[in-house]
């Protein structure tokens, strides 16, 4: 295996590297998914762009709206003590990503830029209704992420383009739970976000682990209602959620056990949403931001 | 150096014994310890294995010729160049240095290549043409026996060891219970996962063929590769690399053949090193095993058991029945019994060889017979500790095979298990349990070795073969022997480690025997030591040994003369004061009119290991957490405290992985679906809940003063404390290794 590797200086000199030869090209963020697919020959790129020196790493809040730069190394976002006070299921899905060493490299546009069945980020970003700023030379565009995700490692990113943002409309109440073998360094069998938005009150709930895709269940948030759902109504809407997630079985599950998961985490996302709903302030109050807000310690699964 | 007392970092040893400083950590931590992965010589080129693309099948044709052909290539080795190759002797038929024929499981090495560089030798590897007419796969102890066999077993071709034992009276024990328990269990294959991978360096010139390789047992790799190869064994030198990390993996001759094959060919020094999904393609890890058990209670006693055990023994099984014959009888446990009978078949399948993995087949064996117990004492409304006393062996106690039992501290530690467990109790929240593990072992002090002893002015050395696994029992334990035997300060004897035309004879660092076997060994060399000098200073009074400014002197009494002046004029020009003793342990017997078929293993000194655990399970998802462990290993006399927490801590570690999380799997076409570490899972730190150590001393084992081994005892009952503590939690039964969340699930009925 031999590449050429650059390391530009600016997104307009990136550009003109992505530009050169685009079909041959990788890119490279903090290279976790990358160096891996390059050892065993699933990618062969005649030329590696590294994205190291160019600036998107800043976590930017206007108003309600929060913006990521798709540089910003994982642990670095987790460590955000606004983001974990506004937006703590963002915080935590992001710890639940591999281990500390590997978030210190791994980046929020990776993450994505991989589209994997098993991002423990997607299923949230989704019910957060996360938009990606993708840019070429001279372009610019704006994705809803389940328009860039298209498939199993598959996304909608044109030759050239690279993501520079990804943007969260409004924290919203939510919640990400998962379950996996072991606390770090694992792959979830399944994990389950869930949102309330906060002006149509909608439910959403997305479901990660192993469909190709995340995807968001319809029928189960429907059965939630408006306004927060009687205890009656979390139970139907688990019990759909498991019927009608598109599973199946493989090496780290059996499809009656995930569907046993996607029920039991529903459940319990759908109640801690619930519970919080009402007490998460939409804007920081300058008396909350002196207090330090630590996320619950995860653990090897959020559903113990 | 530090005491232990109140360690902030774990574990809890009672007494404040001063800990050695591990001699072997400058040279890891600095990076200058050079493991098999390491090794280099000049002009050295690299070599890559060319696999069996079949788990079964018989080769048809395989063509050399596109790897020649490719740049770098400086040799390409198959079955039909090793005549030309190797010397005319006797080759070990049974193990042919590659398959002229058969293939008997996915990725067996077929032929071998090395190249300049290592991305060269792998792409010649992958030129070799393998051309293969596939056979029916046997992939799983099912695909032989879909249930036990009945009078026709034995005669199945897949059977490779068949082995039965009884005694007493078993059917009236049966006729006359007031109850029989009857429970099947099964296990899954578990890996050592050593950090490093299996690695060496070959090197033959016109006398000698030279290996250095990462390894457990030199004398055994030189011994086993001369076989296959034909040399006679002073031809073959095996020299130690560092080992990072054995867990039995690494105990026999496994990459030395063909990297020596290969040397020779292209006659230049050869490395060879597995990648680490070669590592788990491979194999020579446990396998799967299903158990039948059968016991009859009696006025609430064990009165008659019946075992019966098939193990998936892989392509070919190391000692043929020394895995069934050894491991069965782990399943009756420590406990006496009136009446039993074992019976048990090792089967032929494709996966990789069987190989042993820290006390092998014993954590599995136990959680299968521990589990059992635990139920009958349920069932009968027993506390289950108090229902363990009641059975336990004891010094004097004759096991099932007929062995007496010499001074064993279960009891003692199954009291202060039982202790413990009270007051555990008192804490425990909803669906949190407590659970105790019972294991023994027979620690290997059968097998021998010989120790070298030199004295000069100014130094004290072992001479030994063998490099440390990583457990300190060779770098820490070998020489606080000497240093206690001769009252020196730890730290002030070396050891020095020599290949195996230089060292001593040694059986290898395995079976918790290397301080407790070797160190025997090296207890009687420096006991000459003490003796001769004592002669040459014409006292009868125990000699001890002092460094004073770098000289070492002789103290008897109010005597005390520099070594210098002890030693004849050549000892002071040569080699010093030169003592060899040995360790030829006598083997255990066991009583040959209880067994029926097969050969069945005398074990030689008896260690008992007994582990508490608690655990909080999800109701809903069945996901286990480990909240602590204390373990009572019974250990005899501490030599050093600090080895004695490390190996059990790192016991616990390894038997939770074992436990809940470890399991290697295969498809039906013989492939293993998870090589890699992803999805083979070894606990992450995270995962290891607080382990304390509380050793139970007193009950003297045959190693050096009353010690007893203690590589392997304490993972023993790690999977059986967890599973008997899931129990207690849930009143579930989990019947199958690893307890993984979705096998719980299933025993907790929630699908
Ligand atoms: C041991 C291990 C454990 C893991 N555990 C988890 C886990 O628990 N949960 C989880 O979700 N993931 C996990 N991962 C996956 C991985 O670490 C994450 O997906 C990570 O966020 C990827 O980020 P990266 O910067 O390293 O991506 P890279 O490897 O650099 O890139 C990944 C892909 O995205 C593309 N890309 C990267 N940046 C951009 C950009 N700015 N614009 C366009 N395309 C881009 C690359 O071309 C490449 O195709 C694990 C990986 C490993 C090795």
């Amino acid at each position: 295996m031999s590449f050429s590797l650059a390391t530009p200086a600016t997104p307009d000199e990136a550009f003109e590297f992505l530009a050169q030869d685009p079909e041959a090209t990788a890119i490279l963020a903090g290279g976790t998914d990358l160096l891996l697919d390059l050892e065993e020959g699933l990618v062969r790129p005649r030329t590696v762009v590294s994205l190291r020196r160019l600036p998107w790493r800043e976590i930017r809040w206007n108003g309600p709206r929060l913006t990521i730069g798709s540089l910003a190394p994982l642990a670095d976002l987790e460590a955000d003590a606004g983001l974990r006070r506004r937006l703590p299921s963002l915080a935590k899905a992001i710890h639940a990503v591999g281990s500390l060493a590997l978030r210190h490299r791994a980046t929020l546009g990776g993450n994505l830029g991989r589209a994997s069945p098993a991002s423990d980020l997607i299923p949230l970003l989704l019910v957060l209704d996360a938009r990606l700023s993708l840019v070429r030379r001279g372009d610019r565009r704006e994705l809803r992420l389940d328009e860039f995700i298209v498939g199993s490692r598959r996304t909608a990113l044109a030759a050239g383009e690279l993501i520079e943002s990804v943007t969260i409309p409004a924290p919203l109440p939510s919640e990400y739970l998962w379950q996996r073998v072991r606390l770090a360094n694992d792959i979830s069998q399944v994990g389950v976000a869930v949102a309330r938005g906060t002006t149509t009150s909608a439910w959403r709930i997305a479901l990660g682990g192993v469909t190709p895709r995340s995807v968001r269940l319809p029928s189960a948030e429907k059965l939630l209602g408006p306004g927060l759902p009687a205890p009656l109504a979390m139970e139907l809407a688990a019990q759909e959620a498991a019927q009608r997630a598109p599973f199946t079985t493989d090496k780290r599950a059996t499809e009656a056990y995930r569907r046993r998961l996607v029920y039991v985490l529903v459940k319990r996302a759908v109640a801690a949403v619930a519970a919080s709903a009402d007490a998460l302030p939409e804007t920081p109050s300058p008396s909350r931001t002196a207090k330090k807000s630590v996320p619950a310690k995860a653990r090897s699964t959020s559903a113990r | 150096m530090h005491g232990l007392r109140g360690d902030p970092a774990g574990g809890r040893i009672a007494r404040d014994v001063e800990a050695v400083t591990r001699r072997d950590a400058a040279a890891k931590l600095r990076g200058t310890a050079e493991f098999g992965t390491d090794l280099e010589a000049p002009g050295m080129v690299w070599g890559a294995l060319v696999g069996s693309t079949v788990a079964h099948g018989r080769l048809r044709r395989l063509d050399l010729e596109p790897a020649r052909r490719l740049p770098g290539v400086v040799a390409v080795v198959g079955p039909s160049e090793l005549a030309g190759l190797l010397p005319s002797g006797k080759r070990d038929a049974e193990r042919p240095v590659f398959p002229e024929s058969i293939l008997r499981y996915r990725h067996e090495p077929v032929a071998a290549v090395a190249a300049r560089t290592l991305a060269e030798a792998r792409a010649a590897a992958r030129a070799v043409r393998v051309e293969v007419d596939p056979l029916p796969v046997v992939s799983e102890i099912e695909d032989v026996f879909p249930e036990w066999p009945g009078e026709e077993g034995p005669r199945s071709p897949h059977v490779i060891a068949h082995v039965r034992a009884n005694h007493g009276d078993v059917d009236g024990g049966f006729a006359r219970a007031e109850f029989v328990h009857r429970e099947v269990y099964r296990t899954n294959g578990v890996h050592q996962v050593a950090l490093e991978p299996h690695a060496c360096l070959a090197e033959v010139n016109d006398t000698t063929w030279k290996v250095t390789t990462s390894t457990q047992t030199p004398f055994g790799v030189r011994e086993d590769t001369a076989e296959i190869l034909g040399l006679k064994e002073d031809q073959l030198v095996v020299d130690g690399s560092w080992v990072g990390g054995g867990f039995g993996g690494k105990a026999a001759a496994f990459l030395e053949p063909y990297a020596l094959v290969l040397a020779r060919a292209c006659r230049k020094p050869v490395r060879l090193a597995l990648t680490y999904r070669e590592e788990f393609e491979l194999g020579r890890t446990t396998l799967p095993s299903i158990v039948w058990l059968d016991t009859a209670v009696r006025g609430g006693k064990m009165t008659a058991r019946r075992v019966r055990l098939l193990l998936d023994a892989g392509a070919s099984l190391p000692g043929r029945d020394f895995a069934t014959g050894y491991a069965i009888a782990f399943l009756l446990g420590p406990y006496e019994v009136p009446a039993f009978e074992l019976e048990g078949y090792a089967l032929r399948t494709n996966k990789p060889p069987f190989g042993p993995h820290r006390a092998p087949l014993a954590p599995q064996t136990a959680f299968i017979g521990e589990s059992h117990i635990d139920s009958i004492a349920r069932r009968l409304g027993r506390d289950p500790i108090d229902f363990r006393l009641a059975h336990v062996w004891s010094e004097g106690s004759t096991t099932p095979l007929g062995q007496k039992v010499g001074p064993f501290g279960a009891a003692e530690a199954l009291r202060r298990a039982g202790r413990l467990a009270a007051l555990w109790r008192k804490g425990l929240k909803p669906h949190q349990g407590v659970g105790v593990g019972v294991g023994f072992w027979g620690t290997g002090v059968g097998a021998g070795g010989e120790a070298l002893l030199r004295l000069t002015a100014d130094d004290l050395s072992v001479l030994q073969v063998e490099h440390d696994i990583g457990n300190g029992s060779v770098v820490v334990g070998l020489p606080a022997v000497a240093e206690r035997v001769l009252g020196l300060p730890s730290g002030t004897v070396r050891v020095l480690t020599a290949d195996t035309a230089s060292a001593p004879y040694d059986s290898g660092v395995f079976g918790s025997r290397t301080v407790a076997a070797l160190g025997q060994a090296v207890e009687k060399a420096a006991q000459q030591i003490g003796t001769t000098l004592a002669k040459r200073m014409g006292v009868r009074a125990k000699v001890r040994l002092e460094v004073e400014r770098g000289q070492f002197f002789a103290v008897a009494g109010a005597k005390r003369v520099a070594v210098r002046e002890l030693l004849t004029p050549d000892e002071r020009r040569g080699g010093g004061l030169v003592v060899r003793d040995r360790h030829y342990g006598k083997p255990g017997t066991i009583d040959d009119a209880r067994v029926r078929e097969g050969t069945f293993y005398a074990y030689h000194d008896f260690a008992a290991s007994v582990h508490l655990a608690q655990v909080e399970v999800d109701r809903e998802t069945g996901a286990v957490r480990v909240m602590r462990a204390t373990a009572f290993p019974d250990v005899g006399t501490i030599l050093d405290p600090e080895m004695v927490r490390s190996q059990v801590e790192g016991a616990v570690v390894m038997g939770l992985g074992t436990a809940l999380s470890e399991e290697t799997l295969w498809g039906p076409d013989g492939r293993m679906l998870n090589p890699g570490l992803l999805d083979y899972r070894i606990p992450t730190l995270g995962d290891v809940p607080p382990i304390e150590v509380d050793p139970v001393e007193g009950f003297a084992g045959a190693g050096p003063f009353g010690l007893k081994g203690l590589g392997e005892p304490p993972i023993i009952p790690v999977p059986a404390a967890v599973a008997n503590a899931v129990a207690d939690a849930t009143g579930a039964r989990v019947t199958e290794l690893p307890l993984t969340a979705e096998r719980v699930a299933r025993a907790l009925k929630l699908l």
